[in-house]
């Protein structure tokens, strides 16, 4: 009966911590696995995506890509703002000639070919869900 | 009604449209369009005086409803010919110093942007003379009805024909920004029943230095403006007859009313000082600004505001308190000088991530009334004034 209980006990946790990892993964910042940048702060990242200031540790002009199915929760974890923020603040800066948002796509594989092809790309996946030939510079908790 | 059919026709435009980026109008991106609008209404309660957005209005808003002030609409084309060289031509209509919603080219520059942290600009840009200054017309990105008239209302110029040139500078985490600029313009302002300045500005020039770190960003800046100013309306020509009854006996003579009121107003020499704050950390966004300008006549307008909003899910409450003021050198005494301020409460609701319904209470306290004002009754000396107010603001 102990067994039983300590059974039923195990597996219930262990799909409690399934669905919780599940529901909150993280969001991954990520770029060309060979382009020579190992990470990034958030104020860096912030600077890139937000149109501050785009220069990679490299040296190079950073291009970030927002990615359609992820772009609310990126944001979400990035500055705290939703979609309708984060247009009116570009709103701003497009009208007033100052800065363009990130190149917008809505496929997540058409993403992953602009990283994997141009060294100075930036964008975001699951956190759960990094392919192998991106690397991580910056994990963002939600 | 038929001025306001451009903005009905990007209304619809901004409707159809489900999403709020530039658009790319060819495969390879580099040819984009997009859009801003307000259809706005007000109602002003006072029968004194007519309210209105800014000095280059030359009439207001009357007792009861009007769509004239705030209602606009601008178009932005872009195309880059590389990373590093691009250009941008915007135009707006709103109801603007010709007396009627004629559209004009706002902005049309070539942008190099070498490195970063170095952009050049050549051409026709917005006046970045304060913070928000240059987007003050684009509704959808903030969270009142209108940017506080005290303090943006009295701006003379909303472009320059000229160059800038911006370096960022990383600080740790945190950014400096240096803008300088330089150019020319022209402008009409209505500074008072039956008199019009016409300003032609032979130089602008000036700056700002910007310090960004986490939600602040912080501004301090410096401009001046030359230009000849001719006047025309009642008072000028009235003058000017009297100034040719005098002439009639002595020759000699040589005073005209663009002498005269030149020398009262002090407008050929304008220097602008200004500071401003703002705070913008996920659903708090805090603003405070704070002007002087100086006339060569050692007369000053100062003004100011502060504005504090909290977003909660898709409403966006809001709280303004601004003033303006303006000091003549104690020759005219206080005749010709103007004072008021003025308590807004206010709400922004996100009705989709492109489109914002707005509305807006303004208890104004018109303590001398003066050039924010039109139609003013001869023997009004001010007084409390609500103004309420409706906007939709879109982008597309």
């Amino acid at each position: 009966m102990n067994r039983v209980r300590r059974l039923l006990l195990a597996s219930t946790l262990t799909v409690t911590t399934l669905i919780t990892s599940s529901a909150s993964a993280d969001i991954a910042i990520v770029v060309n696995a060979g382009s020579g940048i190992d990470q990034l702060t958030r104020s860096d990242a912030v600077n890139i995506f937000m149109g501050r200031y785009r220069k990679l540790p490299t040296g190079n002009v950073a291009l970030p890509v927002d990615s359609s199915s992820l772009k609310a929760r990126f944001y979400r974890a990035l500055v705290n703002k939703d979609l309708a923020e984060i247009n009116s603040y570009w709103a701003r800066l497009v009208f007033s000639g100052e800065a363009s948002p990130p190149q917008q796509i809505a496929s997540s594989d058409d993403v992953h070919q602009l990283v994997i092809q141009n060294m100075n790309a930036l964008s975001y996946v699951d956190g759960a869900n990094v392919p192998d030939d991106m690397h991580v510079v910056l994990m963002l908790g939600e | 009604m038929r001025r306001l059919l451009p903005v009905c026709a990007g209304l619809a435009m901004a409707a159809l449209s489900g999403i709020a980026e530039a658009r790319p109008l060819t495969d390879d991106g580099r040819l984009t369009f997009s859009g801003f609008g307000t259809l706005g209404l007000i109602h002003n309660n006072l029968d004194e005086a007519d309210f209105t957005r800014d000095i280059s209005q030359p009439k207001g808003a009357g007792e009861g409803w009007s769509a004239r002030t705030d209602s606009l609409l601008g178009a932005q084309v872009g195309y880059r010919f590389t990373d590093r060289l691009d250009t941008v031509v915007q135009g707006i209509s709103r109801y603007h110093d010709s007396g009627d919603f004629s559209p004009e080219v706002s902005w049309a520059f070539l942008r190099y942007r070498p490195d970063p942290g170095v952009q050049l600009r050549v051409g026709r840009l917005g006046w970045d003379v304060y913070q928000l200054s240059d987007s003050r017309y684009v509704g959808y990105a903030y969270p009142w009805v209108r940017p506080p008239v005290d303090h943006f209302g009295t701006l003379q110029l909303t472009y320059i024909d000229g160059a800038d040139v911006t370096f960022k500078q990383p600080v740790g985490s945190d950014l400096l920004l240096l803008k300088l600029y330089t150019g020319r313009s022209d402008s009409d302002v209505f500074i008072g029943k039956g008199i019009e300045a016409h300003f032609d500005v032979d130089k602008v020039y000036g700056g700002h230095l910007d310090y960004e770190t986490g939600p602040w960003r912080f501004r301090v800046g410096y401009t001046e403006v030359e230009s000849d100013i001719t006047f025309s309306g009642d008072v000028p020509e009235q003058l000017d007859a009297q100034f040719d009854q005098i002439r009639a006996f002595n020759p000699f003579f040589s005073l005209t009313a663009d002498d005269v009121l030149g020398d009262a107003f002090g407008f050929d020499r304008v220097r602008l000082y200004s500071l401003g704050a703002v705070y913008d950390q996920g659903p708090l966004q805090l603003q405070a600004m704070w002007n002087r300008s100086k006339t060569s006549a050692e007369g000053a307008v100062d003004s100011g505001f502060v504005s504090a909003g909290y977003r909660i899910d898709r409403v966006t409450p809001y709280l303004v308190y601004s003033e303006v003021e303006t000091t003549s050198d104690g020759e005219g005494g206080s005749e010709g000088d103007f004072k008021q301020r003025t308590y807004s409460v206010g709400a922004r609701y996100d009705v989709t991530a492109n489109m914002a319904l707005k509305a807006q209470l303004d208890r104004v306290h018109i303590q001398r009334p003066g050039f924010l004002w039109r139609d003013i009754d001869s023997d009004w000396n001010g007084g409390w004034g609500s103004i309420f107010s409706l906007g939709l603001d879109f982008i597309f």
